[in-house]
């Protein structure tokens, strides 16, 4: 064949070959990384910078970009910064510390490593420190705290997070010894009912850890039954009939239902729980 | 370069494997074929989903699949053969407010449909 002649329509078969090959190639070592176990999951051992860095950036655009919508209250009015650092101190201190205030064991050796907070509250904008705390982040030791704290909360603890890097080690402590008779408040409602919004409940209370769940994705567990097509069971824990209004007692306090059952009180709020049993009594064939 | 070579081959070969991991438990003297006997015979299956029992197919208890995977017994004790056999002879002595009655099956009957469960998928 006559050389830099190649037919066009070869030309573009080639090309096609080429690309798929790729395609099964890349996928191909993507298998076999994945198989073999040669990328390492150990918080000991150190990302590449630029998987790191890719990391960060892809958490600041992503949040900037979630939290476009957030409108940010009046913080004079809306919150309390003794409420705040209540709901810091019982939350938050554990993982990132406080001025002169080592976080605790549970807070070191994660990777990421939960943040200095006297950094990122200057940095980030309260939207953005509130989207952060709202909706957590996945793939890190963050949780979502909505479900756990009460809005008021949540913002009262920005409005602290605000205020804590203009803090002293001593004005901390003072400050955290004068909010003692403060507790962080829990949430009071539940917002309008929706499978996605039980879902997350789910989750957050960390039902999908021992019981299967119509619908979510998660481990597969035997650890509890199966809930899924819960409201064609006839009883709860084999001890009370089956209803939504016994489903919401049984979540809210099992040991009062059942003494020697292994579910554990999970401090599930009652319109969590009544949000949770209505998900299970009408989700799934 | 040999060393990743060892590893593509390993992945395949590994691939085709089941779960790895601690066995399961069985039950020593209980035959599998009577428990699904057993199971059939004093109608289990109008409480309880069980595999392999088509006519098993209440709801009034939980599904019994997957049993060998369980890690707990009736929401209350570890799930272990000896406990399990106890638990299908008399429930009732073992938490008292449940809904499973007593089952007037004999020792050996137990044991066999304790055996059929660990098997069941």
């Amino acid at each position: 064949m006559p050389t830099g002649k190649i037919a066009h329509r070869h030309k573009a078969w080639f090309i096609a070959i080429g690309a798929v090959a790729l395609v099964v190639l890349g996928a191909g070592a993507g298998a076999v990384i994945l198989l073999s176990g040669a990328y390492s999951t150990a918080a000991t051992k150190q990302h590449f910078r630029i998987t790191y860095r890719i990391l960060e950036l892809g958490l600041k655009y992503s949040v900037a970009q979630n939290a476009a919508e957030i409108v940010v209250p009046d913080l004079a009015r809306v919150a309390d910064i003794k409420i705040g650092q209540a709901c810091y101190r019982e939350h938050c201190l554990q993982c990132h510390g406080a001025p002169g205030i080592a976080r605790e064991p549970l807070g070191r050796g994660q990777l990421p490593s939960p943040s200095s907070l006297a950094e990122s509250a200057r940095e980030w904008p309260a939207a953005h420190l509130f989207y952060v705390t709202q909706q957590g982040v996945r793939m890190s030791g963050m949780p979502a705290w909505e479900f756990r704290i009460s809005e008021q909360g949540l913002w009262s603890t920005v409005a602290f997070l605000k205020a804590m890097p203009e803090m002293t080690a001593g004005q901390y402590q003072q400050f955290a010894a004068s909010s003692t008779d403060v507790d962080c408040p829990k949430p009071t409602t539940a917002g309008v009912y929706s499978p996605e919004r039980a879902q997350i409940m789910f989750r957050q209370y960390a039902c999908d850890n021992c019981h299967l769940i119509e619908g979510m994705v998660g481990p597969i567990t035997h650890i509890g039954p199966s809930l899924e097509a819960w409201r064609k069971r006839k009883y709860i824990a084999g001890v009370l009939p089956n209803t939504r209004e016994n489903l919401v007692h049984w979540i809210v306090d099992p040991k009062g239902v059942s003494p020697h059952t292994l579910m554990p009180d999970l401090d599930v709020v009652e319109p969590h729980a009544d949000h949770m049993a209505r998900y299970l009594m009408t989700e799934g064939k | 370069m040999p060393r990743y070579a060892s590893l593509i081959v390993a992945a395949v070969a590994l691939a085709g494997c089941a779960r790895d991991g601690e066995p399961l438990p069985s039950v020593s003297g209980g035959d599998v074929e009577r428990g699904r006997v057993v199971l059939d015979r004093y109608q289990c299956g109008v409480c309880h989903v069980i595999p392999g029992i088509p006519a098993a197919v209440g709801r009034v208890g939980p599904s019994l699949d997957h049993y060998a995977q369980r890690p707990y017994l009736a929401g209350k004790f570890p799930n272990e053969p000896e406990m399990l056999v106890r638990w299908i002879l008399d429930a009732p002595a073992m938490a008292p407010q449940t809904a499973m009655p007593a089952i007037a099956m004999s020792q050996q009957e137990a044991r066999d449909a304790a055996a059929y469960l660990y098997l069941s998928d």
